[in-house]
């Protein structure tokens, strides 16, 4: 079943998502990549009613870019979120609304803070240390309430996501078998192998 | 219903003109003056910068703007209108990119930019756009430099190179006169800024230069590299200018010359 | 299962003598899991109002936003600040604009006004979630535990408490009315409005 992370750090947001593309109880692909990278330091898993999530997130993607170039600079990580959130509340209330759920990390380049927002498709928002969507969420919230760590570095940090992404494989009846791992920080946005 | 006949400003003068359109490119040739020239594999937009107030903050007054990463914009006119253009422009190209995945090409966002301003001149309770624009680029996955501009009445069109704007026509003359095909990078700027120093007295300081060399690749030049060039090109004029006088000053020595042997010769016969 | 239960969380309002406190939970869930710990409910609305937002979390953001641009406006508009008595018509009448279609939240006003010699007088007020105004002399409610919350309140309460009394009387109130319910708590913030300064303190709670 569909399930994504995301951890805060030292200067750092790590965000995971699984690779696979359901339908009913057939895997229809395996290398689905649901963590898009919005900006040069914007990062945005996404997850929920298949069609509405990709349509969802590149509509946000070419609406930060738009902003980029009308303006001549990014939006910071809360400026983003508070968009996207925004969107996503109207929505609820549309004739036909966006099932989507989303985490949203970045860095904030000026303030050089990290951020992560977890957003669901109600348009609820949470600046959070660390969040989780999806059954994975019930195994892995428990897990970085106890290892998780803000001043963590980056290593550790993973090292904390590879404890969630296991105890999903062992526990989880319906568990991914493959994750998409992106690292947002000073530097940019970036894959990770884990 | 009368209604029926004033909703539109811009109608059919008994003579088939279309005042409005018209008055739009008098608009246009009151604004300051944009160069565009393509080179072998590079495109120049230059464009004439007003000079700014000693108060103003000089960033706040674009000429050139993006639209997207790989298509570059110019304008001659009235600078409010260019800027509403430019808005619609750009959502276009977000919004091309949202349903199709690919970027727009030059022809695309320039026939969208010319679909606008026609739709200006014939609907109702609008008036036309008073700019025309320059629109250069790359298309993508495709290396060849594209030129093209568009008129308040809709019309769009490809170029090799070309002026809008103030004095636009001497300008073109100039390009016409001096233009080749197969420009290197340095001599498509030289020639740009050559062009623009037609009607732009001041020199290097009212002139912006961007220059696209591939797909998203844009280099805005900045005052010193621009003040080189108006130098380089000041020099070749001086030396002209010097080559022109001593090849005077020499036809003129030898007529002296001439004329001296002729008076020399004249009383000994 | 109920829109108004899903994200969990309540809020109490409290009238002292010559101040006035509001206080919250933090906790965000979803049903019966909890996302944040520190999830903000209540919002300061000019230095002597705040406005309290317990119900369904998107809607908290979204009246919260609403409700800054709203105020916002009326100060530049009538170039001064919004009053208690106002800005609770203003909470009503923007919910019951969505009468048929409503936000589901329950909001609850807490701020002193002005009385004409100059005076701050106590102001509490809740609002159901199409915006019927019930104005309280005593304590308001609202939220999920706010059945608990009657309870309690209704024996700790008293007439004329000092800002440091009421402070104590709102936060037992609310740390022991949450604890009895399972979708708030996770701690509680709490703010004591007087006529001269805010007294904002964040409360441990039980984790569970």
């Amino acid at each position: 079943m569909e399930t994504s992370f995301a951890l805060t750090g030292k200067g750092y947001v790590i965000i995971a998502s699984d690779t696979t593309a359901a339908r009913s109880i057939v895997k229809m692909k395996i290398d689905e990549d649901k963590v898009k990278a919005l900006g040069p330091h914007l990062l945005m898993a996404h997850s929920g009613e298949p069609g509405d999530t990709l349509q969802f997130a590149e509509y946000v993607e070419r609406n930060i870019r738009l902003y980029n170039i009308r303006h001549n600079y990014s939006l910071s990580p809360s400026a983003a979120a508070s968009w996207v959130r925004r969107s996503l509340a109207e929505s609820l209330r549309s004739r036909h609304p966006y099932s989507v759920n989303l985490l949203l990390g970045g860095y904030d380049v000026p303030a050089k803070e990290p951020h992560l927002y977890w957003i669901d498709y109600l348009g609820t928002m949470s600046e959070v240390p660390f969040g989780a969507h999806g059954y994975g969420s019930y195994f892995a919230l428990s897990l970085l309430d106890r290892y998780h760590n803000p001043d963590a570095s980056l290593e550790e940090g993973i090292a904390t996501l590879k404890r969630c992404i296991d105890e999903v494989a062992k526990r989880l009846i319906v568990s991914p078998s493959k994750y998409t791992v992106k690292v947002v920080d000073k530097d940019g946005v970036r894959e990770i192998e884990v | 219903m009368s209604r029926s006949y004033d909703r539109a400003l811009t109608v059919f003068s008994p003579d088939g003109h279309l005042f409005q359109v018209e008055y739009a490119l008098e608009a246009v040739k009151k604004g300051t003056c944009a160069v565009g020239v393509r080179g072998a594999d590079v495109v120049v937009l230059g464009v004439e910068k007003k000079s700014i107030l000693q108060l103003q903050d000089p960033r706040t007054v674009r000429k050139v703007v993006m639209l997207d990463d790989h298509i570059c914009f110019a304008f001659a006119g009235l600078t409010a209108d260019g800027r509403v253009l430019i808005d619609k422009a750009r959502v276009e190209c977000q919004s091309h990119r949202l349903t199709v995945e690919d970027p727009v090409t030059v022809e695309y966002i320039t026939r969208h930019i010319a679909g606008i301003q026609q739709r200006y001149t014939q609907s109702g309770g609008v008036r036309p756009f008073g700019i025309s624009t320059l629109i250069v680029g790359f298309d993508p996955y495709d290396t060849k430099p594209r030129l093209y501009q568009t008129e308040p009445s809709g019309i769009y069109s490809a170029w090799k190179a070309n002026a809008i704007g103030r004095s636009s026509k001497t300008v073109r003359e100039f390009l016409e006169k001096n233009h080749r095909d197969d420009l290197t990078r340095e001599e498509a700027i030289k020639l740009t800024v050559k062009s623009l120093l037609e009607v732009v007295q001041t020199g290097a300081k009212n002139i912006e230069i961007s220059v696209m060399e591939s797909y998203g690749k844009i280099t805005h030049l900045d005052l010193t590299q621009i003040e080189a060039i108006v130098a380089e090109i000041e020099r070749e004029k001086e030396a002209e200018a010097e080559r022109k006088r001593s090849r005077l000053a020499a036809t003129a020595a030898g007529q002296a010359a001439m004329t001296q042997r002729a008076g020399d010769a004249g009383p000994s016969q | 299962m109920s829109i108004m239960e899903y994200n969990g969380g309540s809020v109490i309002a409290m009238v002292g003598k010559e101040c006035v406190a509001i206080a919250s939970d933090l906790r965000l869930g979803n049903q019966a899991l909890g996302i944040s710990s520190n999830f903000q409910k209540i919002f300061p609305v000019t230095d002597r109002i705040y406005l309290g937002l317990p119900g369904l979390a998107t809607d908290v953001t979204t009246l919260q936003e609403l409700f800054r641009f709203r105020v916002n406006m009326y100060t530049i508009k009538e170039e001064r600040e919004i009053q208690p008595e106002t800005f609770a018509h203003l909470v009503s009448s923007t919910l019951y604009e969505r009468r048929f279609g409503p936000y589901f939240i329950e909001p609850v006003i807490a701020g002193l006004s002005q009385t004409p010699s100059g005076g701050f007088k106590p102001f509490i007020a809740a609002t159901d979630l199409i915006g019927c105004l019930n104005f309280a002399k005593d304590f308001v409610v609202a939220g999920t535990a706010s059945s608990k919350l009657f309870g309690v309140a209704e024996g700790l309460w008293e007439p004329d408490l000092e800002p440091e009394d009421l402070f104590e009387t709102i936060s037992q109130t609310l740390m022991n009315a949450v604890d009895r319910d399972a979708y708030s708590g996770w701690g509680c913030v709490v703010h004591v409005i007087t006529k001269d300064k805010i007294i904002t303190r964040t409360l441990k709670g039980r984790m569970d």
